[in-house]
Protein backbone atom coordinates (compact mmCIF):
# COMPACT_ATOMS: atom_id res chain seq x y z
CA UNK A 1 0.00 0.00 0.00
CA UNK A 2 1.25 3.45 -0.94
CA UNK A 3 1.36 5.46 2.26
CA UNK A 4 1.73 8.97 0.90
CA UNK A 5 -1.33 10.62 -0.50
CA UNK A 6 0.94 12.94 -2.50
CA UNK A 7 2.76 10.09 -4.28
CA UNK A 8 -0.68 8.65 -5.08
CA UNK A 9 -1.76 11.98 -6.52
CA UNK A 10 1.34 12.05 -8.71
CA UNK A 11 0.76 8.49 -9.93
CA UNK A 12 -2.87 9.24 -10.72
CA UNK A 13 -1.89 12.46 -12.47
CA UNK A 14 0.61 10.46 -14.59
CA UNK A 15 -2.07 8.01 -15.59
CA UNK A 16 -5.10 10.31 -15.88
CA UNK A 17 -3.38 13.70 -16.28
CA UNK A 18 -5.89 15.33 -18.62
CA UNK A 19 -8.94 13.97 -16.86
CA UNK A 20 -11.10 16.07 -14.55
CA UNK A 21 -10.34 15.55 -10.88
CA UNK A 22 -12.60 18.18 -9.33
CA UNK A 23 -15.37 20.27 -10.85
CA UNK A 24 -18.00 22.71 -9.64
CA UNK A 25 -20.70 24.62 -11.54
CA UNK A 26 -18.18 27.11 -12.85
CA UNK A 27 -14.74 25.51 -13.04
CA UNK A 28 -12.96 22.22 -13.32
CA UNK A 29 -9.40 21.06 -12.69
CA UNK A 30 -7.58 18.10 -14.21
CA UNK A 31 -5.38 15.84 -12.11
CA UNK A 32 -2.31 17.43 -13.67
CA UNK A 33 -3.56 20.89 -12.73
CA UNK A 34 -4.34 19.79 -9.19
CA UNK A 35 -0.81 18.44 -8.78
CA UNK A 36 0.79 21.53 -10.22
CA UNK A 37 -1.21 24.04 -8.21
CA UNK A 38 -0.82 22.10 -4.97
CA UNK A 39 2.95 21.97 -5.50
CA UNK A 40 3.05 25.73 -6.07
CA UNK A 41 1.14 26.46 -2.89
CA UNK A 42 3.21 23.92 -0.97
CA UNK A 43 6.44 25.48 -2.21
CA UNK A 44 5.32 28.91 -1.04
CA UNK A 45 4.27 27.63 2.38
CA UNK A 46 7.46 25.65 2.94
CA UNK A 47 9.39 28.93 2.97
CA UNK A 48 7.25 30.25 5.81
CA UNK A 49 6.58 27.51 8.34
CA UNK A 50 8.23 24.32 9.57
CA UNK A 51 6.75 20.89 8.78
CA UNK A 52 3.87 19.62 10.91
CA UNK A 53 2.51 23.13 11.51
CA UNK A 54 -1.24 23.75 11.49
CA UNK A 55 -2.61 25.96 8.72
CA UNK A 56 -6.12 27.41 9.06
CA UNK A 57 -8.08 27.48 5.81
CA UNK A 58 -11.03 29.70 4.96
CA UNK A 59 -12.04 29.00 1.39
CA UNK A 60 -15.32 28.54 -0.42
CA UNK A 61 -17.28 25.66 -1.84
CA UNK A 62 -15.31 25.35 -5.08
CA UNK A 63 -12.69 23.25 -6.90
CA UNK A 64 -9.72 25.10 -5.45
CA UNK A 65 -10.42 24.22 -1.82
CA UNK A 66 -9.21 20.59 -2.06
CA UNK A 67 -6.14 21.88 -3.91
CA UNK A 68 -5.36 24.27 -1.04
CA UNK A 69 -5.57 21.32 1.35
CA UNK A 70 -3.17 19.27 -0.78
CA UNK A 71 -0.82 22.23 -1.07
CA UNK A 72 -0.59 22.40 2.70
CA UNK A 73 0.23 18.68 2.72
CA UNK A 74 3.01 19.24 0.13
CA UNK A 75 4.56 21.64 2.65
CA UNK A 76 4.57 18.78 5.18
CA UNK A 77 1.95 20.64 7.23
CA UNK A 78 -1.66 19.92 8.10
CA UNK A 79 -4.81 21.85 7.37
CA UNK A 80 -7.71 22.91 9.54
CA UNK A 81 -10.67 23.92 7.37
CA UNK A 82 -12.97 26.60 8.77
CA UNK A 83 -16.40 27.32 7.31
CA UNK A 84 -16.47 31.09 6.76
CA UNK A 85 -20.26 31.14 6.97
CA UNK A 86 -20.02 30.16 10.62
CA UNK A 87 -20.41 32.92 13.20
CA UNK A 88 -17.17 34.80 13.91
CA UNK A 89 -17.33 33.92 17.62
CA UNK A 90 -17.02 30.25 16.74
CA UNK A 91 -14.26 30.84 14.20
CA UNK A 92 -12.35 32.75 16.89
CA UNK A 93 -12.81 29.81 19.27
CA UNK A 94 -11.33 27.49 16.66
CA UNK A 95 -8.33 29.77 16.09
CA UNK A 96 -7.73 30.04 19.83
CA UNK A 97 -7.42 26.25 20.02
CA UNK A 98 -5.43 25.83 16.82
CA UNK A 99 -3.07 28.82 17.22
CA UNK A 100 -1.81 28.68 13.64
CA UNK A 101 0.88 31.01 12.31
CA UNK A 102 -0.85 31.20 8.95
CA UNK A 103 -4.44 31.48 7.82
CA UNK A 104 -5.09 30.93 4.11
CA UNK A 105 -8.19 32.55 2.65
CA UNK A 106 -9.55 32.95 -0.84
CA UNK A 107 -11.19 36.18 -1.99
CA UNK A 108 -14.51 34.88 -0.65
CA UNK A 109 -13.20 34.09 2.83
CA UNK A 110 -10.87 37.07 3.13
CA UNK A 111 -13.40 39.55 4.51
CA UNK A 112 -14.43 37.26 7.37
CA UNK A 113 -10.81 36.21 7.96
CA UNK A 114 -9.83 39.82 8.57
CA UNK A 115 -12.59 40.28 11.13
CA UNK A 116 -11.29 37.59 13.48
CA UNK A 117 -8.57 39.59 15.21
CA UNK A 118 -6.13 36.91 14.09
CA UNK A 119 -2.57 37.67 15.17
CA UNK A 120 -0.76 35.50 12.63
CA UNK A 121 -0.45 36.09 8.91
CA UNK A 122 -3.47 36.01 6.61
CA UNK A 123 -2.50 35.07 3.05
CA UNK A 124 -4.49 35.02 -0.15
CA UNK A 125 -4.51 31.56 -1.76
CA UNK A 126 -4.24 33.02 -5.28
CA UNK A 127 -0.93 34.64 -4.35
CA UNK A 128 0.45 31.31 -3.21
CA UNK A 129 -0.77 29.55 -6.35
CA UNK A 130 1.38 32.00 -8.32
CA UNK A 131 4.58 30.88 -6.54
CA UNK A 132 7.15 28.85 -8.51
CA UNK A 133 7.47 25.16 -7.76
CA UNK A 134 10.54 24.59 -5.61
CA UNK A 135 11.45 20.93 -6.18
CA UNK A 136 14.26 20.90 -3.61
CA UNK A 137 12.03 22.28 -0.88
CA UNK A 138 9.22 19.83 -1.64
CA UNK A 139 11.65 16.88 -1.78
CA UNK A 140 13.05 17.86 1.59
CA UNK A 141 9.56 18.02 3.09
CA UNK A 142 8.69 14.64 1.55
CA UNK A 143 11.84 13.03 2.97
CA UNK A 144 11.15 14.23 6.50
CA UNK A 145 7.50 13.12 6.43
CA UNK A 146 6.25 10.11 8.40
CA UNK A 147 3.11 8.09 7.70
CA UNK A 148 1.61 9.10 11.02
CA UNK A 149 2.09 12.85 10.56
CA UNK A 150 -1.10 14.88 11.01
CA UNK A 151 -2.99 15.39 7.76
CA UNK A 152 -5.88 17.55 8.94
CA UNK A 153 -7.69 18.75 12.02
CA UNK A 154 -11.46 18.94 11.89
CA UNK A 155 -13.39 20.76 14.57
CA UNK A 156 -16.44 19.26 16.13
CA UNK A 157 -18.84 20.20 18.94
CA UNK A 158 -17.24 20.04 22.41
CA UNK A 159 -19.23 19.48 25.59
CA UNK A 160 -17.43 22.26 27.47
CA UNK A 161 -18.68 24.84 24.99
CA UNK A 162 -15.47 25.07 22.96
CA UNK A 163 -15.10 23.15 19.71
CA UNK A 164 -12.47 20.40 19.77
CA UNK A 165 -10.08 19.67 16.92
CA UNK A 166 -9.77 16.00 15.99
CA UNK A 167 -6.34 15.32 14.42
CA UNK A 168 -6.19 12.66 11.72
CA UNK A 169 -2.93 11.26 10.36
CA UNK A 170 -2.19 10.55 6.72
CA UNK A 171 -1.90 6.85 7.50
CA UNK A 172 -5.39 6.78 9.02
CA UNK A 173 -6.85 8.52 6.01
CA UNK A 174 -5.08 6.11 3.62
CA UNK A 175 -6.52 3.13 5.53
CA UNK A 176 -10.04 4.52 5.51
CA UNK A 177 -10.21 5.60 1.88
CA UNK A 178 -8.80 2.32 0.56
CA UNK A 179 -11.23 0.31 2.72
CA UNK A 180 -14.16 2.50 1.60
CA UNK A 181 -13.29 2.17 -2.10
CA UNK A 182 -13.14 -1.60 -1.72
CA UNK A 183 -16.59 -1.73 -0.09
CA UNK A 184 -18.24 0.67 -2.53
CA UNK A 185 -16.45 -0.69 -5.59
CA UNK A 186 -15.49 2.74 -6.91
CA UNK A 187 -13.13 3.06 -9.87
CA UNK A 188 -11.95 5.58 -12.45
CA UNK A 189 -15.27 5.42 -14.33
CA UNK A 190 -17.22 6.83 -11.42
CA UNK A 191 -18.37 10.40 -11.01
CA UNK A 192 -18.82 11.40 -7.41
CA UNK A 193 -21.38 13.99 -6.33
CA UNK A 194 -20.21 15.94 -3.31
CA UNK A 195 -22.77 17.11 -0.76
CA UNK A 196 -20.76 17.50 2.42
CA UNK A 197 -19.37 20.97 3.16
CA UNK A 198 -15.68 20.75 2.24
CA UNK A 199 -14.62 21.66 5.78
CA UNK A 200 -16.61 18.76 7.21
CA UNK A 201 -15.36 15.25 7.89
CA UNK A 202 -17.56 13.50 5.31
CA UNK A 203 -15.88 15.49 2.52
CA UNK A 204 -12.62 13.53 2.92
CA UNK A 205 -14.11 10.82 0.71
CA UNK A 206 -15.00 13.22 -2.07
CA UNK A 207 -11.59 14.88 -1.89
CA UNK A 208 -9.42 11.75 -1.71
CA UNK A 209 -11.29 9.08 -3.70
CA UNK A 210 -10.36 10.78 -7.01
CA UNK A 211 -6.70 10.71 -5.96
CA UNK A 212 -6.93 6.99 -5.19
CA UNK A 213 -8.92 5.91 -8.24
CA UNK A 214 -8.89 8.51 -11.00
CA UNK A 215 -12.64 9.09 -10.52
CA UNK A 216 -13.96 12.64 -10.99
CA UNK A 217 -15.75 14.59 -8.27
CA UNK A 218 -18.40 17.25 -8.81
CA UNK A 219 -19.23 19.75 -6.07
CA UNK A 220 -23.03 20.05 -6.14
CA UNK A 221 -24.26 23.59 -5.36
CA UNK A 222 -25.56 23.85 -1.81
CA UNK A 223 -28.99 25.15 -2.74
CA UNK A 224 -29.73 22.00 -4.77
CA UNK A 225 -30.17 20.16 -1.51
CA UNK A 226 -33.24 22.25 -0.75
CA UNK A 227 -34.68 21.79 -4.22
CA UNK A 228 -34.74 18.06 -5.10
CA UNK A 229 -35.90 18.54 -8.71
CA UNK A 230 -32.92 20.80 -9.28
CA UNK A 231 -30.66 18.32 -7.46
CA UNK A 232 -31.67 15.46 -9.74
CA UNK A 233 -31.38 17.65 -12.83
CA UNK A 234 -27.79 18.57 -11.91
CA UNK A 235 -26.94 14.96 -11.04
CA UNK A 236 -28.23 13.75 -14.38
CA UNK A 237 -26.48 16.51 -16.27
CA UNK A 238 -23.23 15.57 -14.51
CA UNK A 239 -23.92 11.82 -14.77
CA UNK A 240 -23.24 11.31 -11.07
CA UNK A 241 -22.74 7.59 -10.30
CA UNK A 242 -21.66 7.50 -6.66
CA UNK A 243 -22.42 9.53 -3.56
CA UNK A 244 -21.58 9.47 0.14
CA UNK A 245 -24.15 11.71 1.78
CA UNK A 246 -25.56 12.60 5.14
CA UNK A 247 -28.73 10.72 6.07
CA UNK A 248 -30.66 13.98 6.34
CA UNK A 249 -30.30 14.61 2.59
CA UNK A 250 -32.10 11.36 1.84
CA UNK A 251 -34.88 11.96 4.36
CA UNK A 252 -35.41 15.58 3.26
CA UNK A 253 -35.66 14.49 -0.39
CA UNK A 254 -38.37 12.00 0.54
CA UNK A 255 -40.25 14.57 2.66
CA UNK A 256 -40.23 16.92 -0.33
CA UNK A 257 -41.55 14.14 -2.60
CA UNK A 258 -38.42 14.25 -4.70
CA UNK A 259 -39.23 11.23 -6.86
CA UNK A 260 -42.57 12.57 -8.11
CA UNK A 261 -41.13 13.86 -11.37
CA UNK A 262 -37.59 12.56 -11.83
CA UNK A 263 -34.75 10.57 -10.34
CA UNK A 264 -30.95 10.46 -10.52
CA UNK A 265 -30.66 8.15 -13.52
CA UNK A 266 -26.97 7.32 -13.29
CA UNK A 267 -26.67 6.81 -9.55
CA UNK A 268 -25.42 3.29 -8.77
CA UNK A 269 -23.46 3.50 -5.50
CA UNK A 270 -24.85 5.18 -2.41
CA UNK A 271 -23.36 5.42 1.05
CA UNK A 272 -25.18 7.21 3.84
CA UNK A 273 -23.93 8.12 7.28
CA UNK A 274 -24.19 10.68 10.05
CA UNK A 275 -27.26 9.39 11.84
CA UNK A 276 -29.71 6.50 11.89
CA UNK A 277 -31.42 6.10 8.50
CA UNK A 278 -35.20 5.73 8.86
CA UNK A 279 -36.15 2.68 6.79
CA UNK A 280 -39.23 4.46 5.44
CA UNK A 281 -36.95 6.96 3.66
CA UNK A 282 -34.50 4.28 2.51
CA UNK A 283 -37.36 2.25 1.07
CA UNK A 284 -38.46 5.19 -1.08
CA UNK A 285 -34.92 5.53 -2.46
CA UNK A 286 -34.57 1.80 -3.06
CA UNK A 287 -37.86 1.66 -4.93
CA UNK A 288 -36.88 4.62 -7.10
CA UNK A 289 -33.42 3.17 -7.75
CA UNK A 290 -33.79 -0.64 -7.77
CA UNK A 291 -30.36 -1.34 -9.28
CA UNK A 292 -28.42 0.85 -6.87
CA UNK A 293 -26.24 -0.37 -4.04
CA UNK A 294 -27.00 1.19 -0.63
CA UNK A 295 -24.48 1.09 2.20
CA UNK A 296 -25.04 2.26 5.77
CA UNK A 297 -21.89 3.58 7.43
CA UNK A 298 -21.30 4.24 11.09
CA UNK A 299 -18.46 5.89 12.94
CA UNK A 300 -17.12 9.01 14.63
CA UNK A 301 -14.55 11.56 13.43
CA UNK A 302 -12.12 10.16 16.03
CA UNK A 303 -11.85 6.96 13.96
CA UNK A 304 -11.32 8.65 10.59
CA UNK A 305 -14.97 9.21 9.82
CA UNK A 306 -16.12 5.65 10.22
CA UNK A 307 -15.85 2.22 11.83
CA UNK A 308 -18.36 -0.12 10.30
CA UNK A 309 -20.45 -0.56 7.17
CA UNK A 310 -23.49 -2.54 6.18
CA UNK A 311 -24.59 -3.20 2.65
CA UNK A 312 -28.37 -3.26 2.51
CA UNK A 313 -29.72 -6.49 1.01
CA UNK A 314 -33.10 -6.30 -0.69
CA UNK A 315 -35.70 -3.62 -0.19
CA UNK A 316 -36.19 -2.79 3.49
CA UNK A 317 -39.50 -2.75 5.35
CA UNK A 318 -40.60 0.40 7.10
CA UNK A 319 -40.34 -1.17 10.54
CA UNK A 320 -36.79 -2.55 10.02
CA UNK A 321 -33.73 -1.40 11.91
CA UNK A 322 -30.60 -1.20 9.80
CA UNK A 323 -27.51 -2.81 11.33
CA UNK A 324 -24.32 -0.74 11.40
CA UNK A 325 -22.61 -3.87 10.17
CA UNK A 326 -19.02 -5.07 10.21
CA UNK A 327 -15.73 -3.23 10.65
CA UNK A 328 -13.92 -1.83 7.63
CA UNK A 329 -10.50 -3.30 6.91
CA UNK A 330 -7.90 -1.99 9.39
CA UNK A 331 -10.57 -1.18 11.97
CA UNK A 332 -10.78 -3.21 15.17
CA UNK A 333 -14.25 -2.74 16.67
CA UNK A 334 -15.49 -4.39 19.87
CA UNK A 335 -17.77 -3.88 22.87
CA UNK A 336 -16.84 -3.24 26.51
CA UNK A 337 -19.12 -3.15 29.52
CA UNK A 338 -18.98 -0.58 32.34
CA UNK A 339 -16.24 -2.58 34.06
CA UNK A 340 -14.09 -2.70 30.92
CA UNK A 341 -14.80 -6.37 30.36
CA UNK A 342 -15.61 -7.87 26.97
CA UNK A 343 -19.34 -8.16 26.31
CA UNK A 344 -20.75 -11.53 25.20
CA UNK A 345 -22.56 -11.86 21.86
CA UNK A 346 -26.13 -10.57 22.06
CA UNK A 347 -25.53 -8.22 24.99
CA UNK A 348 -25.18 -4.47 24.97
CA UNK A 349 -21.86 -2.69 25.48
CA UNK A 350 -20.00 0.47 24.54
CA UNK A 351 -18.57 0.47 21.02
CA UNK A 352 -14.76 0.73 21.19
CA UNK A 353 -12.35 1.11 18.30
CA UNK A 354 -8.65 0.44 17.79
CA UNK A 355 -6.27 0.32 14.85
CA UNK A 356 -4.20 2.60 12.64
CA UNK A 357 -7.33 4.64 11.92
CA UNK A 358 -7.46 6.13 15.41
CA UNK A 359 -7.13 9.91 15.55
CA UNK A 360 -3.98 11.41 17.06
CA UNK A 361 -6.18 13.07 19.66
CA UNK A 362 -7.62 16.53 20.18
CA UNK A 363 -5.34 19.35 19.12
CA UNK A 364 -3.80 21.30 22.02
CA UNK A 365 -5.91 19.40 24.52
CA UNK A 366 -3.83 16.73 26.21
CA UNK A 367 -6.24 16.30 29.08
CA UNK A 368 -9.21 15.43 26.90
CA UNK A 369 -7.00 13.32 24.59
CA UNK A 370 -5.71 11.22 27.51
CA UNK A 371 -9.22 10.78 28.80
CA UNK A 372 -10.67 9.73 25.45
CA UNK A 373 -7.89 7.61 23.94
CA UNK A 374 -6.91 4.99 26.48
CA UNK A 375 -4.90 1.78 26.70
CA UNK A 376 -7.03 -1.18 25.66
CA UNK A 377 -8.07 -2.64 29.04
CA UNK A 378 -8.18 -6.12 27.46
CA UNK A 379 -4.55 -5.89 26.33
CA UNK A 380 -1.96 -6.23 29.10
CA UNK A 381 0.81 -7.33 26.72
CA UNK A 382 1.61 -4.25 24.62
CA UNK A 383 0.65 -0.66 24.00
CA UNK A 384 -2.64 -0.37 22.13
CA UNK A 385 -4.83 2.70 22.29
CA UNK A 386 -8.57 2.51 21.89
CA UNK A 387 -11.28 5.12 21.51
CA UNK A 388 -14.49 4.66 23.44
CA UNK A 389 -17.18 6.09 21.19
CA UNK A 390 -19.85 6.70 23.84
CA UNK A 391 -22.24 4.74 21.59
CA UNK A 392 -23.91 1.52 22.64
CA UNK A 393 -24.00 -1.53 20.41
CA UNK A 394 -24.91 -5.20 20.34
CA UNK A 395 -23.04 -7.85 18.38
CA UNK A 396 -25.19 -10.41 16.62
CA UNK A 397 -24.30 -14.09 16.27
CA UNK A 398 -23.25 -13.48 12.63
CA UNK A 399 -20.72 -10.78 13.58
CA UNK A 400 -22.96 -7.92 12.49
CA UNK A 401 -23.31 -5.00 14.91
CA UNK A 402 -26.46 -3.11 15.85
CA UNK A 403 -26.53 0.47 17.10
CA UNK A 404 -28.27 1.03 20.43
CA UNK A 405 -28.02 4.74 21.12
CA UNK A 406 -25.86 7.14 23.12
CA UNK A 407 -24.36 7.03 26.58
CA UNK A 408 -24.35 10.81 27.12
CA UNK A 409 -26.05 13.96 25.85
CA UNK A 410 -24.37 14.00 22.47
CA UNK A 411 -26.82 13.84 19.58
CA UNK A 412 -26.58 13.40 15.83
CA UNK A 413 -28.59 16.12 14.16
CA UNK A 414 -28.83 16.58 10.38
CA UNK A 415 -25.60 14.63 10.02
CA UNK A 416 -23.71 16.72 12.53
CA UNK A 417 -22.59 15.79 15.98
CA UNK A 418 -23.95 18.14 18.62
CA UNK A 419 -23.28 18.28 22.35
CA UNK A 420 -26.46 19.58 23.96
CA UNK A 421 -24.36 21.06 26.75
CA UNK A 422 -22.54 23.22 24.18
CA UNK A 423 -25.87 24.83 23.31
CA UNK A 424 -26.51 25.49 27.00
CA UNK A 425 -23.05 27.06 27.37
CA UNK A 426 -23.88 29.26 24.40
CA UNK A 427 -27.19 30.24 26.00
CA UNK A 428 -25.40 31.36 29.16
CA UNK A 429 -23.37 33.83 27.09
CA UNK A 430 -26.54 35.93 26.76
CA UNK A 431 -26.97 37.93 29.98
CA UNK A 432 -30.75 37.89 29.76
CA UNK A 433 -30.84 34.07 29.94
CA UNK A 434 -30.51 32.77 33.48
CA UNK A 435 -30.75 29.03 33.13
CA UNK A 436 -31.39 26.61 30.31
CA UNK A 437 -31.71 23.02 29.25
CA UNK A 438 -31.36 21.78 25.65
CA UNK A 439 -33.30 18.70 24.56
CA UNK A 440 -33.59 16.74 21.34
CA UNK A 441 -36.82 15.50 19.81
CA UNK A 442 -35.51 12.76 17.57
CA UNK A 443 -38.70 11.91 15.66
CA UNK A 444 -39.05 15.48 14.42
CA UNK A 445 -35.31 16.24 14.27
CA UNK A 446 -35.82 19.31 16.45
CA UNK A 447 -33.49 20.84 19.02
CA UNK A 448 -35.45 22.50 21.83
CA UNK A 449 -34.15 24.93 24.39
CA UNK A 450 -36.06 25.57 27.58
CA UNK A 451 -34.79 28.67 29.32
CA UNK A 452 -35.50 31.14 32.08
CA UNK A 453 -34.71 34.84 32.05
CA UNK A 454 -35.99 37.96 30.35
CA UNK A 455 -34.72 37.25 26.79
CA UNK A 456 -37.50 37.10 24.19
CA UNK A 457 -37.60 34.15 21.81
CA UNK A 458 -36.47 36.44 19.00
CA UNK A 459 -33.53 37.82 21.02
CA UNK A 460 -32.47 34.30 21.93
CA UNK A 461 -32.73 33.11 18.29
CA UNK A 462 -30.66 36.05 17.04
CA UNK A 463 -28.09 35.43 19.79
CA UNK A 464 -27.67 31.76 18.82
CA UNK A 465 -27.37 32.60 15.13
CA UNK A 466 -24.52 34.89 16.11
CA UNK A 467 -22.42 32.30 17.91
CA UNK A 468 -23.41 28.80 16.81
CA UNK A 469 -23.37 27.09 13.41
CA UNK A 470 -26.88 26.99 11.92
CA UNK A 471 -27.48 23.31 12.55
CA UNK A 472 -26.86 23.78 16.29
CA UNK A 473 -29.36 26.62 16.73
CA UNK A 474 -32.41 25.42 18.71
CA UNK A 475 -35.52 25.44 16.52
CA UNK A 476 -37.92 25.56 19.43
CA UNK A 477 -37.23 28.13 22.11
CA UNK A 478 -39.46 27.91 25.15
CA UNK A 479 -39.32 30.56 27.85
CA UNK A 480 -40.26 29.26 31.31
CA UNK A 481 -40.73 30.89 34.70
CA UNK A 482 -38.55 28.15 36.11
CA UNK A 483 -37.03 24.89 34.86
CA UNK A 484 -38.65 21.81 36.43
CA UNK A 485 -36.32 20.16 38.94
CA UNK A 486 -36.08 16.74 40.55
CA UNK A 487 -35.82 16.47 44.37
CA UNK A 488 -32.03 16.04 44.01
CA UNK A 489 -31.77 19.43 42.32
CA UNK A 490 -31.13 18.13 38.79
CA UNK A 491 -33.24 19.33 35.88
CA UNK A 492 -36.24 17.09 35.38
CA UNK A 493 -35.69 16.10 31.77
CA UNK A 494 -38.70 13.80 31.73
CA UNK A 495 -40.95 16.77 32.51
CA UNK A 496 -39.33 18.70 29.66
CA UNK A 497 -39.77 15.72 27.35
CA UNK A 498 -43.49 15.79 28.12
CA UNK A 499 -43.60 19.47 27.14
CA UNK A 500 -42.19 18.61 23.70
CA UNK A 501 -45.24 16.49 22.84
CA UNK B 1 -52.60 36.35 3.61
CA UNK B 2 -49.33 38.18 4.20
CA UNK B 3 -49.90 38.31 7.95
CA UNK B 4 -50.64 34.61 8.06
CA UNK B 5 -47.50 33.91 6.03
CA UNK B 6 -45.37 36.13 8.26
CA UNK B 7 -46.65 34.21 11.28
CA UNK B 8 -45.58 30.92 9.73
CA UNK B 9 -42.17 32.31 8.84
CA UNK B 10 -41.61 33.91 12.26
CA UNK B 11 -42.38 30.60 13.90
CA UNK B 12 -39.81 28.78 11.76
CA UNK B 13 -37.03 31.39 11.85
CA UNK B 14 -37.63 34.16 14.42
CA UNK B 15 -34.18 35.61 13.70
CA UNK B 16 -34.72 36.40 10.01
CA UNK B 17 -35.93 39.75 8.66
CA UNK B 18 -38.36 38.39 6.09
CA UNK B 19 -39.62 41.84 5.05
CA UNK B 20 -36.22 42.80 3.68
CA UNK B 21 -34.45 39.55 2.76
CA UNK B 22 -34.98 38.95 -0.96
CA UNK B 23 -32.45 36.13 -1.49
CA UNK B 24 -33.51 33.67 1.20
CA UNK B 25 -32.44 30.64 -0.84
CA UNK B 26 -29.73 32.03 -3.11
CA UNK B 27 -27.87 33.64 -0.19
CA UNK B 28 -28.31 30.57 1.98
CA UNK B 29 -30.38 32.31 4.69
CA UNK B 30 -32.75 29.35 4.82
CA UNK B 31 -31.40 25.80 4.95
CA UNK B 32 -32.93 22.57 3.75
CA UNK B 33 -34.39 21.88 7.17
CA UNK B 34 -36.21 25.25 7.06
CA UNK B 35 -37.60 24.39 3.64
CA UNK B 36 -39.07 21.11 4.85
CA UNK B 37 -40.69 22.88 7.84
CA UNK B 38 -41.88 25.69 5.60
CA UNK B 39 -43.43 23.45 2.92
CA UNK B 40 -45.24 21.43 5.58
CA UNK B 41 -46.51 24.58 7.33
CA UNK B 42 -47.61 26.29 4.11
CA UNK B 43 -49.47 23.18 2.94
CA UNK B 44 -51.33 23.07 6.27
CA UNK B 45 -51.99 26.77 6.70
CA UNK B 46 -53.12 27.55 3.18
CA UNK B 47 -54.61 24.20 2.27
CA UNK B 48 -52.36 23.74 -0.75
CA UNK B 49 -50.05 21.00 -2.03
CA UNK B 50 -46.59 22.27 -2.94
CA UNK B 51 -45.14 19.82 -5.47
CA UNK B 52 -41.46 19.14 -5.95
CA UNK B 53 -41.54 21.05 -9.26
CA UNK B 54 -42.49 24.25 -7.41
CA UNK B 55 -39.43 24.00 -5.22
CA UNK B 56 -37.29 26.49 -7.10
CA UNK B 57 -35.38 29.45 -5.64
CA UNK B 58 -37.73 32.04 -7.22
CA UNK B 59 -40.70 30.74 -5.26
CA UNK B 60 -38.93 30.91 -1.90
CA UNK B 61 -36.38 33.70 -2.14
CA UNK B 62 -38.79 36.33 -0.77
CA UNK B 63 -42.23 36.68 0.82
CA UNK B 64 -43.46 38.06 -2.50
CA UNK B 65 -42.37 34.87 -4.26
CA UNK B 66 -44.04 32.72 -1.62
CA UNK B 67 -47.28 34.73 -1.82
CA UNK B 68 -47.34 34.39 -5.59
CA UNK B 69 -46.86 30.64 -5.28
CA UNK B 70 -49.60 30.30 -2.66
CA UNK B 71 -52.03 32.34 -4.77
CA UNK B 72 -51.24 30.32 -7.87
CA UNK B 73 -51.81 27.02 -6.06
CA UNK B 74 -55.01 28.24 -4.43
CA UNK B 75 -56.36 29.35 -7.83
CA UNK B 76 -55.68 25.91 -9.28
CA UNK B 77 -58.12 24.33 -6.85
Amino acid sequence: MEISVLRLLEKTADKFGGKTAYADSENSLTFAEVEEKAKRLGSALSEMIPPRSPVAIMTGRNVLTPVVFLGVVYAGCFYAPMDCTQPTARLKDILSVLQPKILLADSEGMKTAKELGFEGEILLTDDLFAHDIDRCALDARARSACADDPLYTIFTSGSTGKPKGVITSMMSLMCYISAYIEVMGIDENDRLGNQSPLDYIAAVRDIYIPIFTGASMFIIPKQCFMMPAELFRVMNEQKITAVGWSVSVFTIAVKLKAFAESKPEYLKKVCFSGSVMPCSALKAWQEALPDTKFVNQYGPTECTASCTYHEVEGIVDEGDTLPIGKPYRNYRVFLLDDNDKEVPVGEQGEICVAGPILALGYYNNKELTDKSFIQNPLNKAFGELIYKTGDYGVLREDGVMLFKGRKDRQIKHLGHRVELSEIESAAMRLDSIKDSCAMYQKEKELIWLFYTGTASVKEAAVHFRGILPGFMVPRKLIQLEELPHLPNGKVNMQALKDMMK
Amino acid sequence: MKEQLMEVLEEIRPDVDFENEKQLITDGVLDSFDIVSLVTALNDQFDIEIEVGSLVPDNFNSIEGMMALIEKLQDED
